[in-house]
This record gives structure tokens, C-alpha cells and sequence, in this order.
């Protein structure tokens, strides 16, 4: 890593809860997070769990209540996650620094929304025939559902959000739709810190995969396919993780005490024809790891049966260990555009506790492929 | 040590035209890209018209890309056009593809509700028709994830030093375009392909929009309806079509004796923070996004020498622009020439800062601004020396490109003649 850049502040809505040190506490006592849904019906599916948030309620986060219906929940989350992050570093945007100065960087997961609210709309545009009717579509089915759709699946719409509730006026850019999109932002943030486009960065990215039109398109671009072989697979999951990062001199002018500096990125892509264990070997050795010991290791591990073993081989052909090892994703479900988010979150708790560097995988899905080393600052 | 960085290749699929030739040849007469949608049937639909690319044939496209043939995706289809025609035109020989960062622009995912309704009755319980879906033969996805063309165009050209998919809205164009300049700028790649591509000509994004107030509905006088800066725009006009670019160090376009367009020198981007719906009013989110690329190019305001501008045709969008390119560039604003693409093209959200760029280098690399069409009845409000006679002689050196996109995300380029 080029500069010197540190994590001062953490936000999280996952499916365990909302505070880190009790999320993280939850992890490494083994509580999962992940069982049947509540909230549809999943028997159609190979997949029958996810990690859903219980009892979010968005009001706190949002000053102006009537844009809460402009949102939809990835929206919500990213709003009320964002806001922790900058409230557990102490940043108010216009008071430590100036709107203009806090860039923002995240990712957000494919497009989707309960098919219970895209229900009226299909049954409104079909006709006698059982097919799609354009006619009936523009006379009836738009008319039966919100007029605010498209602000419900333009996928830049949460961060929008972010902005507008926390007044981040700076630099940005929004990824999707994986895990590794996640891992590019926060690199992108850690860029615009470099080259002084931003001295504050927010970075981080939202997700909702807990509902039936989000499993219809997991199961149909095959990432149901581990538990159709094994009988185990990843446990799609919803929230929001946001980190603030800033320059480890400009934390330290605010009397910060920083969780981690991120001392190592390693971003990679996936390509054709080579093995996925092969590529998570080459980003684990970007990392340029130091020889000493690893205090923990949070891996991307989430319950695929496949992606583990791939993962597994590569820490082990570069004989990569540690005496704490977390895999959050088995236990809070497989947040996907926020997943990277929260294994930087808590491997900055861990950082902070330990006196040796902490690896951060953030594989996953999608051709980019990212990992992290944090220290204690 | 900081590289320059210059477009070395440009390729389009738009509705003026498939090569950069026709589109600019188009662009400069005034043609307007805008008219009836026939990709669809819209009679039911309050908006039915758009900029589509007619007379578009994918299946031209799957002897190369075969990858693509069981894609249904549009946009898809319409971004390896435009890629394939950007790299073909920049003739960079295709070992240097492989330590290329790639950037794509994207904005709203389709889902295929024609073909996701089956056959038989609609069920009543959203679990019943996830299972009717999930059995239909063949597979037929609702939706394609917004990098499928990152991937596509990623695994076919072997671009694999990073491969970012932007879904920054109507900015995700111009941003992809600026995070390659950077690459290159710092010295982390000496190639860089941008681009963007979407398609929002299908029912639910164009009923979608619809609902949000947004579009014309002047559904009679399609070429005449997106009219930026006019006192009686009514609305923009949704279309299609992408837009993607080579980019390389200078040095490294000047080693293998490269054709350069235009140099990319500056890059900015803001967040308006204000409202989803509607841009800041006084433009100030817009106003910093140009700051930023002008000081980011080590230029001055006085240095910038033509605009041009995201300029949508909807009532306020117009004049929160014109609100900011005054406060940028203070007294000389009126005497800066303004041209909007969209008065021809329709805005095409995530692709529109990528043509647009690709307009500006054209304007650099011909000396040519073409017009803004259809603005005949001045606004007080916007009160700019746009560009409406007709295309107009350009000896500046420097264009300014914006895209503000919805939800308030800012994006500017700057781009200079290049003197190599």
C-alpha cells in the first residue's frame, strides 16, 4: 500500500446485528445468522436459507421521512450504515471536513425487488393468452406499481442516498454487482486518498439477496449449483457495511484512534482457462505478505462447497495461517456487493486487538477477485 | 512522474450512425437520431418515442463473439459493436491488450418480463410463479447482471489487469473514461479501454421513466422533441447505444505510431447531495464536478474553450447547467460555445458522457462544434452562447464534457488538441 491509510470508522446493518465488536464476538462464538426465510417462500429453490435483518427500522437514519419510500431496502441499509460508519469516526461531513472533501465509493448487488411488489405489475400485463401483453403492460400493469420504480432498481440509487442523507458531496463511483466490485471500491477510495481527490473517504456497499426474485436469479446463473451437488452451498444474505478511511496524519490531527491501516491490497482478475485457486494464489501473493506470522485470517469462505476448497488450496500452497481464523460469510450469510465491506470491518476489529497483520480475503463471485492486509495503526 | 493520456481509438453504435464517420458526419449536419420506438410495441404507453439504433443486426456480431449469441440483452449486443468498432479503429496489436484495465458503464438492468410470464395462467402466490419460471424450457433468465459485457468483452480481448463495471447512471460514461485516464496518468497501465452502453428502449425502463415525469411526451414531432436550453423543452428523450474508446500513454501511442484524437487531460466528479429526483438547483454539485476536472488538467477557467454539455432538454436540468458553467467560468461563460448532443442523439443515461467524449475529441480533431438542434425559442434562463446556426469552426484547444447523472452523481472531463 502507497499511503498511509487508515479505518476510523465502522458501520454495519447484517444480519447479525448492528454493532461490530457484538458481530464479531457473535462470529467467533459460532452464531449464525443464517435459517429459513421469513419473509417468502423458498421451496422452489436448491437454496432453502438465507441471513435476513430482523427488525430494521430506517427512521433513525433518515432526516426527512418521505424519502424512505423512494428507497428500497439495499437503499435503507446502505443510508443507516453509512451514517454509524461516520458517526463511530466522529465525522461530520461540514465540521471535520468539508462536504466536498469526503469522497464516496461503493458497490451495490443486482437489481431486484420483492416479487410481491412486481407481482401486480406481471399479473396486470398478461393477457388471455398467458403471455406479455405491451398494451395491457402500459394500460394497467404500469399503473400497479409505484411510479418511483425505476428509483427502486437503478443500481447507483443507494449511494445517491448515502449522499443526500449525509451530505458527501466529494469524488465518487458506484460498482456492481459481486463481492470483488466491493473490494474495487474501497481500493478506489484508498486512490482518491492518494492522489488527494478526497482527505475522507466513505467505501463500502449494500445488498439484498433475501427475497424470491433475488434466489430466481442466483439459481438461474448457477450459484445454487453447490447445493444441488453437495447439499451445501452459501446462504444468500442482506445488509450494509460501510468503512471511513483517511490518512493516518489527518486521523491523528482529530484525535482518532484509528482500528487498522490498511498496510496491503491485492486486486486480480479471474481469467479464462486458469484454475479459481490459481488466481486467489496470485492475489494472496500481490499482498507481498511479510514473513512473520498472520495474527487471524477473515476468508471469503461461504459455505460453497467448490469456492472453499479453491480458497483453502491457496492459503495452504502459500502456507498462510494464523491462530484466529473467521468466515463471516457462513455465519451472516453472503452479503455479495457489501460482503467485502464486512470482512474489512471485522478484520480491522481484529487488527486492532492483535500485534501482527490480519488477511482479508474478499473473493467471490465474478471475474475480479481482491484481498487485504490490515495492521494495528 | 505523470504519463499524458490520449484516445487513440474510438468506436460508436448509435442512432446517427455505427461508425464514428457517419455519427459525426450526422452530428454535424443536425440530423436528429429521434423517432418512433419499433422495437417494441408502445401504443399504450404515454412515451413512444426514442433514439433507437435501427437497422441494428446482432447476429452480424456472434461470428466473433459467440459467447454472446444466447444473450438477449441489448445493450449487451450494442457494447461489443462499439468496443469491437473502438479497437479495430485504434489497430493496437493485441498483445498489448493483456495488462489493459477495462471500464464499463452501465446503468439499469433489464429484466425480460415478455419472457419471463409464462405460458400458462399467472399464479397468484409469488412462490408459485418463481417455480413456473425456474421450469420453463428453455432457461430463460429475468435478468442479466450489469458486468455480463465487462466479462464478455474481458475474457475475448484477454483484458485482465482489472475490469470495473460503473453504474454511476447518465455519469457512469464519463467516470469510466476518467478512471482510465488516471491509470495512465499514474503510470499503472499504458492501455486503457472505456466505455459505456445501455438500452433503455424496452417496456419496463421506458415505462418506468415514464412515471417519473421525466420524457417528452411530444410524440408527433420526434426529432423535434428533446430541446435543450429551449424555453419549451419539455422533457428528454430516452435512447440507446454505446460509445467505448481506446486510451494510452502518450508515449506509448507516439512508440507505435498510433493515430491520436485528442488528449484526455483533466477528470472531476461531485455529488449534488441534494435530491433523487431532481439536480441542485443553482448547480452547485455541477460547478464543483467542472472545478475539479479544469484544476485536475492543470488548467484555468480561462483555458476551457468550448462545452459540451450534458444538456438533457428536462425544464431544470438546463438551467442548474447554465447556473454552473457560470459560476465556473465566471465572466467568459457567455462567450464559450455550448453544444448538446442530446438535442440529437436522445439520451442514452450510462453511454451519453461516453459519445459525448467522443464528440469533444471529434470537435478537437476536426475543428468542427457541431449544433444544438431544436433551439429556437431562447430561455432567459439559459442565456449561454449555445451553439444553434449550425455546426460552427473551432480553432480553441480545449473542450469541457459534463454528465450529472440521476441522484445528483457529477462527472467532467477535459480534453485538449493534441499537439503529438
Amino acid at each position: 500500500m502507497r499511503a498511509n491509510v487508515v479505518i476510523s470508522g465502522i458501520g454495519m446493518i447484517t444480519p447479525l446485528g448492528t454493532n461490530p465488536v457484538e458481530i464479531l464476538r457473535d462470529i467467533e462464538a459460532g452464531r449464525s445468522a443464517v435459517a429459513p426465510p421469513t419473509r417468502f417462500d423458498a421451496t422452489p429453490f436448491s437454496c432453502l436459507l438465507c441471513a435476513e435483518v430482523r427488525d430494521f427500522q430506517p427512521q433513525p437514519y433518515v432526516a426527512e421521512g418521505k424519502m424512505i419510500r423512494l428507497m428500497n431496502r439495499d437503499a435503507q441499509f446502505a443510508v443507516a450504515a453509512a451514517h454509524l460508519a461516520l458517526a463511530d469516526a466522529g465525522v461530520k461531513p461540514g465540521r471535520a471536513y468539508l462536504p466536498e472533501e469526503i469522497a464516496l465509493f461503493g458497490a451495490t448487488g443486482l437489481a431486484g425487488l420483492p416479487l410481491a411488489e412486481v407481482m401486480p405489475l406481471v399479473k396486470a400485463s398478461t393477457g388471455p393468452d398467458g403471455l406479455f401483453d405491451p398494451g395491457r403492460f402500459g394500460q394497467a400493469g404500469l399503473r400497479a406499481v409505484s411510479p418511483i420504480l425505476s428509483f427502486k432498481i437503478l443500481s447507483n440509487m443507494p449511494l445517491c442516498f448515502v449522499s443526500i442523507c449525509e451530505n458527501i458531496q466529494g469524488t465518487n463511483g458506484i460498482y456492481t454487482p459481486w463481492e470483488g466490485q466491493g473490494a474495487q471500491a474501497v481500493e478506489a477510495a484508498i486512490r482518491a486518498l492518494e492522489c488527494g481527490d478526497a482527505h475522507c473517504a466513505l467505501a463500502g456497499g449494500c445488498d439484498v439477496k433475501t427475497h424470491e426474485l433475488a434466489f430466481l436469479s442466483l439459481e438461474q446463473h448457477g450459484l445454487f449449483a453447490s447445493w444441488q451437488q453437495n447439499q451445501a452451498g452459501l446462504a444468500p444474505g442482506e445488509g450494509a457495511v460501510f468503512v471511513v478511511l483517511e490518512t493516518a496524519d489527518r486521523a491523528a490531527a482529530r484525535g482518532v484512534q484509528a482500528y487498522a491501516r490498511v498496510s496491503g491490497s491485492s486486486l486480480r482478475t479471474h481469467q479464462p482457462g486458469s484454475s479459481r485457486s490459481d488466481t486467489c494464489v496470485k492475489v494472496l501473493e500481490g499482498l507481498n505478505l511479510p514473513h512473520e506470522p498472520l495474527s487471524a485470517m477473515v476468508v471469503a469462505d461461504n459455505g460453497d462447497v467448490s469456492a472453499g476448497d479453491d480458497e483453502r488450496r491457496a492459503l495452504s500452497a502459500l502456507r498462510l495461517a494464523a491462530a484466529t481464523v473467521i468466515k463471516p460469510k457462513k455465519q451472516a450469510g453472503d452479503l455479495f456487493a457489501a460482503a467485502a465491506g464486512l470482512q474489512i470491518g471485522l478484520g480491522a476489529l481484529l487488527a486492532r486487538r492483535g500485534s501482527e497483520p490480519v488477511l482479508v480475503d474478499c473473493f467471490g463471485h465474478g471475474s475480479e477477485q481482491a484481498a487485504f492486509v490490515l495492521e494495528k495503526p | 512522474m505523470k504519463h499524458r493520456a490520449v484516445i487513440t481509438g474510438m468506436g460508436l453504435c448509435t442512432q446517427l450512425g455505427r461508425s464514428v464517420d457517419e455519427f459525426w458526419r450526422n452530428l454535424l449536419a443536425g440530423h436528429s437520431g429521434i423517432g418512433r420506438i419499433s422495437l417494441f410495441d408502445t401504443s399504450s404507453l404515454p412515451v413512444r418515442i426514442g433514439g433507437e439504433v435501427k437497422n441494428f443486426k446482432p447476429d452480424t456480431l456472434f461470428g466473433e463473439f459467440p459467447e454472446a449469441e444466447s444473450e438477449k440483452d441489448r445493450k449487451l449486443w450494442l457494447g461489443l459493436d462499439a468496443a469491437a468498432g473502438a479497437i479495430a479503429d485504434s489497430r493496437l496489436p493485441r498483445d498489448d491488450f493483456q495488462n489493459t484495465p477495462l471500464f464499463v458503464g452501465v446503468s439499469l438492468e433489464t429484466f425480460f418480463l415478455e419472457d419471463a410470464i409464462p405460458s400458462t395462467p399467472v399464479p397468484d402466490a409469488a412462490q408459485d410463479f418463481a417455480r413456473q419460471v425456474l421450469n420453463q424450457e428453455p432457461r430463460r433468465p429475468l435478468q442479466t447482471p450489469l458486468d455480463r459485457l465487462t466479462q464478455i468483452l474481458g475474457d475475448h480481448y484477454g483484458l485482465n489487469r482489472g475490469r470495473y463495471t460503473n453504474c454511476s447512471a447518465c455519469a457512469a460514461g464519463a467516470q469510466v473514461i476518467g478512471e482510465a485516464f488516471r491509470r495512465l496518468r499514474d503510470g499503472t497501465a499504458a492501455v486503457a479501454f472505456a466505455g459505456a452502453t445501455d438500452s433503455t428502449l424496452n417496456p419496463l425502463a421506458l415505462g418506468g421513466f415514464s412515471l417519473l415525469q421525466i420524457l417528452s411526451t411530444e410524440n408527433d414531432q420526434p426529432e423535434k422533441a428533446c430541446r435543450p436550453f429551449d424555453a419549451t423543452r419539455q422533457g428528454t428523450v430516452l435512447a440507446e447505444g454505446a460509445a467505448f474508446v481506446v486510451m494510452e500513454t502518450l508515449e506509448h501511442a507516439q512508440r507505435r505510431g498510433a493515430h491520436i484524437y485528442a488528449e484526455v487531460l483533466g477528470y472531476g466528479s461531485s455529488l449534488d447531495a441534494y435530491r433523487v429526483t431532481d439536480p441542485e438547483p443553482n448547480g452547485r454539485g455541477a460547478a464543483l464536478s467542472m472545478a475539479r476536472a479544469i484544476a485536475d488538467a492543470g488548467l484555468t477557467p480561462g483555458d476551457i474553450d468550448c462545452i459540451n454539455a450534458h444538456g438533457t432538454g428536462t425544464p431544470k436540468n438546463d438551467v442548474a447547467e447554465t447556473l454552473a458553467i457560470k459560476q465556473t467560468l465566471g465572466a467568459r461563460a457567455k462567450a464559450i460555445p455550448v453544444t448538446a448532443n442530446k438535442s440529437m442523439t436522445g439520451h442514452m443515461i450510462a453511454t451519453s458522457g461516453a459519445m459525448e467524449a467522443i464528440a469533444s475529441a471529434m470537435t478537437l480533431h476536426t475543428r468542427r462544434i457541431p449544433p444544438t438542434i431544436n433551439l429556437s425559442h431562447p430561455d432567459p434562463l439559459c442565456d449561454l452562447d449555445y451553439v444553434v446556426e449550425g455546426s460552427r469552426d473551432f480553432a480553441g484547444r480545449t473542450v469541457l464534457s459534463n454528465s450529472f447523472g440521476f441522484g445528483g452523481q457529477n462527472a467532467t472531463l477535459v480534453f485538449r488538441r493534441s499537439d503529438a
